[in-house]
């Protein structure tokens, strides 16, 4: 079987037993596959509580790089699997692009993750200048309060908060279209942003 | 030929060597091998938004000894060929929005989902699998149907989406495209590939309704 049909066929994550299922072979033919793909970097396995192999299978592996939800995979205790792919190579992407990323992506688990790397950022100078470029300073300072509210964080730079935090000109705006918090309207006054999550969504924290 | 790790190199390469930053869309062969459907292409192909992208780009792959080639020799005569670039075996094909006979529209513009960005100044999306089609039946090439087959075997295509984009190449001012694209379709059936019946004749209506507005056109232009 052709390298590329293999890979398209048993793209995500499989073990031999869905690999046999797929392509209808035997065991020992499953781990052929398997080890055919391996071979052209395309495979990466993982190890289940119980010892069985899983395998992640796909492009990507070969291609390498970086993608945002890798990092913030990395920090935070809700992890994220998406089909979106935005890898990036050349370079390690920072913690502060990770946030402006995940802010942008208007997506509720990908934004609750994400609040996690207030925990290591530190150049407030570059997630200032990020947050500028996106329109984002007020989402990013009200994200930081109510981090600060569940975990421990780095603190913001006095610079930052002046710079971004509401004015009386200043309309309200969403982090995500349409979503308000009930258990945060403090947050939202001082920033004049709606938060999309209340306190039972950020159990995940505690 | 290039290889997916040769590719990668080179366009970190040239990523390094950019002095703005772009964003650009990957199609054909370079689109297909970042989708997993292809190990090596003979071209890279790239569609910019605008001059000014496609320059930046140039002076970057000149800087890496690229020299300019006539499109015609690949490309025959037609309208929209790329600006070319090759070195030893490798070959930049640089497109603006028009790709010989259909346009890089907004809705595949937001149709590629998928991002690759090469240090800080490169970022390439890369061409649905659709539109990859699409754009394969504007080359009269061998090679090209074949990709196309490759595509279609392997992925799950959805032909209203492929009918949809023909008629918005239509509305954009291209009126081949759906006679091109049937053309195209009745070519990989000889293949022996499984192209729904439907889909063909969705775009026969779309032709024969064309053919129908110009006559009236042309009989009201005549009185």
């Amino acid at each position: 079987m052709q390298k590329t049909i293999l890979l398209q066929k048993l793209s995500g994550i499989q073990t031999i037993e869905s690999v046999r299922d797929i392509l209808h072979v035997s065991k020992p033919m499953a781990i052929y596959y398997i080890h055919r793909l391996r071979k052209n970097g395309y495979v990466k396995t993982r190890r289940q509580s119980n010892n069985h192999r899983v395998y992640s299978i796909s492009i990507d592996n070969k291609l390498g790089g970086k993608s945002y939800f890798d990092i913030i995979n990395m920090y935070s205790p809700i992890k994220i699997s998406t089909s979106v792919t935005y890898q990036i190579y050349g370079k390690e992407p920072g913690l502060e692009e990770a946030l402006s990323y995940a802010i942008k992506t208007r997506s509720l688990r990908t934004i609750l993750a994400s609040l996690a790397l207030f925990k290591k950022i530190s150049n407030w100078t570059r997630l200032y200048n990020l947050a500028k470029e996106n329109h984002i300073e007020r989402q990013v300072g009200a994200l930081y309060d109510l981090s600060k509210k569940i975990m421990k964080v780095r603190r913001m730079t006095k610079r930052f908060r002046n710079y971004s935090l509401s004015q009386k000109k200043y309309r309200f705006e969403y982090v995500i279209p349409g979503l308000k918090s009930r258990d945060f309207v403090d947050i939202e006054k001082a920033w004049k942003v709606y938060l999309p999550f209340n306190k039972a969504d950020l159990d995940g924290f505690l | 030929m290039i290889t997916i790790d040769q590719q990668q190199r080179l366009l970190f390469n040239v990523a390094r060597r950019l002095k703005e930053k772009i964003t650009a869309y990957a199609v054909g062969g370079t689109a297909m091998m970042f989708l997993g459907f292809k190990d090596a292409t003979l071209d890279i192909d790239i569609v910019f938004e605008n001059e000014k992208d496609r320059n930046t780009f140039k002076e970057a792959i000149k800087s890496l000894g690229y020299l300019e080639m006539n499109a015609i020799k690949v490309y025959g005569v037609k309208r929209n060929t790329p600006e070319m670039f090759t070195l030893d075996e490798e070959r930049f094909d640089l497109f603006v929005i028009e790709v010989i006979d259909f346009i890089f529209s907004p809705t595949m513009r937001k149709r590629a989902e998928q991002i690759h960005q090469f240090g800080d100044k490169l970022i390439l999306k890369i061409a649905d699998p659709h539109d990859i089609i699409l754009m394969k039946c504007a080359t009269d090439r061998l090679k090209d149907k074949d990709d196309a087959r490759k595509i279609i075997n392997l992925t799950k295509i959805n032909w209203d989406i492929i009918v949809e984009e023909a008629r918005e190449q239509i509305y954009l001012g291209k009126e081949r495209a759906a006679f091109d694209l049937g053309y195209f379709l009745e070519d990989l059936i000889k293949m022996d590939l499984d192209i729904p019946q439907q889909m063909l004749d969705k775009l026969f209506d779309i032709v024969e309704k064309q053919a129908k507005s110009k006559k009236s056109k042309s009989h009201s232009e005549e009185k």
